[in-house]
C-alpha cells in the first residue's frame, strides 16, 4: 500500500534521513521505533508531503506521491496524525472534527457518531475548545479528526506521547479495533513495549536508517532490541 | 453637546479605521505577515471610483462596485507576484517587500493620475441629520460610515465562525502544518483572504474619501498607518480587537484634536498605543493562547 524506496532527507545541510526503505501492506499494523533523533517523525512528515524527500520515491496505492502536496494526499486516503497532536486549540471539538472531514464539504452525522462510538467523552466535551481538553483527551480528538475522511492508512506519530499509563493502554485498545475496522497502520512510537505488542511488523530506526526489521513478536524478542528500548 | 459630536465623528472615523484594520489582522492572522501595501489599496479603491463616477459618470453604486472588483483583484495579484514566492522566507524578507509594493502602488498612481488632489465626490448622497435643534449634526457619511462598519463585522465573524471557509481560515491562522494534513490547500487560503482584506480596502477608500474629500496618491499611507496601530492596539490577529481599536482610536484622535491639540493628535495616538501595550502586550482583545502539554 505504501512503499518508501531509498528515501533520504535534508533539513539545510543536514543528512537526516540516509536511505531508508519500508513498506507496508495492506491491513498492516506496522511500526517505526527508535529513539528520540532517529528520524521516525521525519520520515512520516515527509510521506505526509509537508516535507520532500531530496532522492528516493514513495509511492500510495500504486500512486507515485513523492512530490505531492501535503494537502491533497488526505484524498488519497492517507492520514498523518502528527507528533503533539496539533489539534486546533482555539476551535471546539466539534469545529476541529469538522476540518478533519473537510475534504467531504460537510461533516456527516454518520460520521460524528463513529468517532464518538469509539471515544465517548469527545462527545460530551464537543462544544469545549479544544485547547481545554486534557492531554488524553486531546489525543483521541486528533486520532478522530483524522478519522473523519475515512482514511485507508493512518500514520500516527507518538500516540502515546506524555499519556499516563492507563490512557495508552486505552489508545492502544482503539488502534487495535481501527485496525480491525479495516484501516492500515503506520505507527511511530518511542514507547517500543507498546508498539511491537500489537505491530505485524516492525522497523527499527537509528540515526536516519533502518537498522533492523521484523514481526513484530521477533524484534520484541531479539536481543539488541531488548538492550536498547525494552529495558533488558 | 459638542461632547457627543465629537465622539461620533470619532466613531465615524473609527469605523474606517476599522475596516482597514480588519485587513491587516486577517492577513497578518493568516498568512502571518504584515500587508504594509495594505493601506494603498485603500488609494487604488478611492482612485477607482473616483474615476467611475468622475469620468464615466455612473451611480455612486456601480463605483463602489467597480472599486471592490479592482482591489480584490489587485489583492491576489499582489499577493501572487511579490508575497507569495517569498513563502518560506525569513518574514523580514516579505515586510520589506511589501514596502516595495507601497511605494510601487503610490508612485504607480501619481503616474496615472498626477500628485495635485483630485476633489472625491461623496458617494452618499443622504442629508445629514439635524439633532436638539442644531446641536447635534450627524452627516449621512457618518451615518453609512456607522452602520457598513457594523455590517461588515458582523457579516465576517459569521463568516469565519458557520462557513467551512472561514474555519478552515481560522485553521490555517492556528497551525498551518495541521490544516495541510486536513486537506485545506493553504496557498488558496490566503488568496482570499487576501481577496477580502482588499475588498475591505476598497470600501474604506470609498468611506474615508467621501468623509475628507481630497484624494491623492498617499492618500492612503497614514490613514494605512493608523490602522496598522489599530489592529496592534485591540490585539493583531483578532477580529473584534481590530474593530474595538479602530473605533477607539479615531475617538482618542478625534477628542485629542478637539480638546488638546490638531498638531498632536498623531503623537497623543501613538502615546495611549505605546502605555496599552506596555499593559497588555498582545493588545485589548489579543488572543491568550492557552496550550497544555
Amino acid at each position: 500500500m505504501l512503499k518508501v524506496e531509498d528515501m533520504h532527507v535534508y533539513y539545510g545541510a543536514i543528512h537526516a534521513i540516509k536511505g531508508v526503505s519500508f513498506e507496508v501492506g495492506e491491513g498492516e499494523i506496522v511500526a517505526l521505533i527508535g529513539a528520540n533523533g532517529a528520524g521516525k517523525s521525519t520520515i512520516l512528515k515527509t510521506v505526509s508531503g509537508l516535507m520532500h524527500p531530496r532522492s528516493g520515491s514513495i509511492s500510495f496505492c500504486g500512486e507515485d506521491i513523492t512530490h505531492t502536496d501535503a494537502y491533497k494526499l488526505l484524498r488519497h486516503g492517507l492520514a498523518h496524525v502528527p507528533e503533539g497532536r496539533r489539534i486546533f486549540l482555539q476551535m471546539t471539538v466539534q469545529e476541529n472534527l469538522e476540518m478533519g472531514a473537510y475534504i467531504n464539504k460537510e461533516v456527516s452525522q454518520k460520521d460524528l457518531d463513529m468517532v464518538f462510538n469509539y471515544f465517548p467523552r469527545l462527545k460530551e466535551r464537543r462544544k469545549q475548545i479544544a485547547g481545554t481538553l486534557s492531554g488524553g483527551e486531546q489525543q483521541m480528538l486528533a486520532m478522530s479528526r483524522a478519522l473523519m475522511s475515512h482514511p485507508k492508512l493512518m500514520m500516527l506519530d507518538e500516540p502515546s506521547m506524555g499519556l499516563a499509563p492507563l490512557l495508552v493502554d486505552q489508545i492502544f485498545e482503539i488502534i487495535k479495533e481501527l485496525h480491525k475496522a479495516g484501516t492500515t497502520i503506520l505507527l511511530v512510537e518511542q514507547n517500543a513495549r507498546k508498539a511491537l505488542q500489537i505491530a505485524d511488523r516492525a522497523y527499527v530506526l537509528e540515526t536516519g536508517g533502518i537498522t533492523l526489521a521484523g514481526t513484530g513478536a521477533e524484534l520484541a524478542s531479539s536481543d539488541e532490541v531488548r538492550k536498547a528500548y525494552l529495558g533488558g | 453637546m459638542s461632547f457627543l459630536q465629537y465622539l461620533i465623528n470619532g466613531i465615524s472615523i473609527g469605523a474606517v479605521y476599522a475596516i482597514i484594520a480588519l485587513g491587516y489582522t486577517m492577513v497578518y492572522g493568516i498568512a502571518k505577515m504584515l500587508n504594509f501595501a495594505h493601506g494603498d489599496v485603500i488609494m487604488v479603491g478611492a482612485y477607482a471610483s473616483y474615476c467611475v463616477t468622475s469620468y464615466l459618470g455612473l451611480p455612486a453604486i456601480v463605483s463602489i462596485l467597480v472599486a471592490v472588483a479592482v482591489c480584490t483583484l489587485l489583492g491576489i495579484v499582489i499577493e501572487g507576484l511579490a508575497y507569495k514566492p517569498l513563502r518560506g522566507t525569513p518574514s523580514l524578507a516579505v515586510l520589506i517587500t511589501a514596502i516595495g509594493v507601497s511605494y510601487f502602488l503610490q508612485n504607480a498612481a501619481q503616474l496615472i493620475f498626477g500628485s495635485a488632489p483630485k476633489n472625491f465626490k461623496s458617494i452618499v448622497s443622504m442629508k445629514a441629520l439635524t439633532l436638539f435643534g442644531g446641536g447635534l449634526t450627524i452627516t449621512g457619511e457618518v451615518l453609512v460610515t456607522i452602520v457598513v462598519c457594523v455590517a461588515i463585522m458582523v457579516g465576517l465573524t459569521l463568516f469565519t465562525s458557520r462557513t467551512r471557509m472561514g474555519k478552515a481560515m481560522r485553521a490555517v491562522s492556528e497551525d498551518r502544518a495541521a490544516a495541510q494534513l486536513m486537506g485545506i490547500n493553504v496557498n488558496q487560503t490566503i488568496s482570499v483572504t487576501f481577496a477580502i482584506g482588499s475588498a475591505l480596502a476598497a470600501v474604506a477608500g470609498v468611506l474615508l474619501c467621501s468623509t475628507v474629500p481630497t484624494l491623492m496618491p498617499t492618500t492612503g499611507a497614514m490613514p494605512g498607518i493608523r490602522a496598522f496601530t489599530a489592529a496592534v492596539f485591540g490585539g493583531i490577529g483578532s477580529i473584534p480587537g481590530a474593530m474595538l481599536g479602530g473605533i477607539l482610536l479615531g475617538i482618542i484622535e478625534t477628542f485629542s484634536k478637539a480638546y488638546i491639540s490638531t498638531q498632536f493628535s498623531d503623537a497623543i495616538v501613538f502615546s495611549v498605543l505605546i502605555i496599552i501595550l506596555l499593559v497588555k502586550p498582545a493588545g485589548l482583545l489579543g488572543k491568550q493562547i492557552q496550550e497544555k502539554v
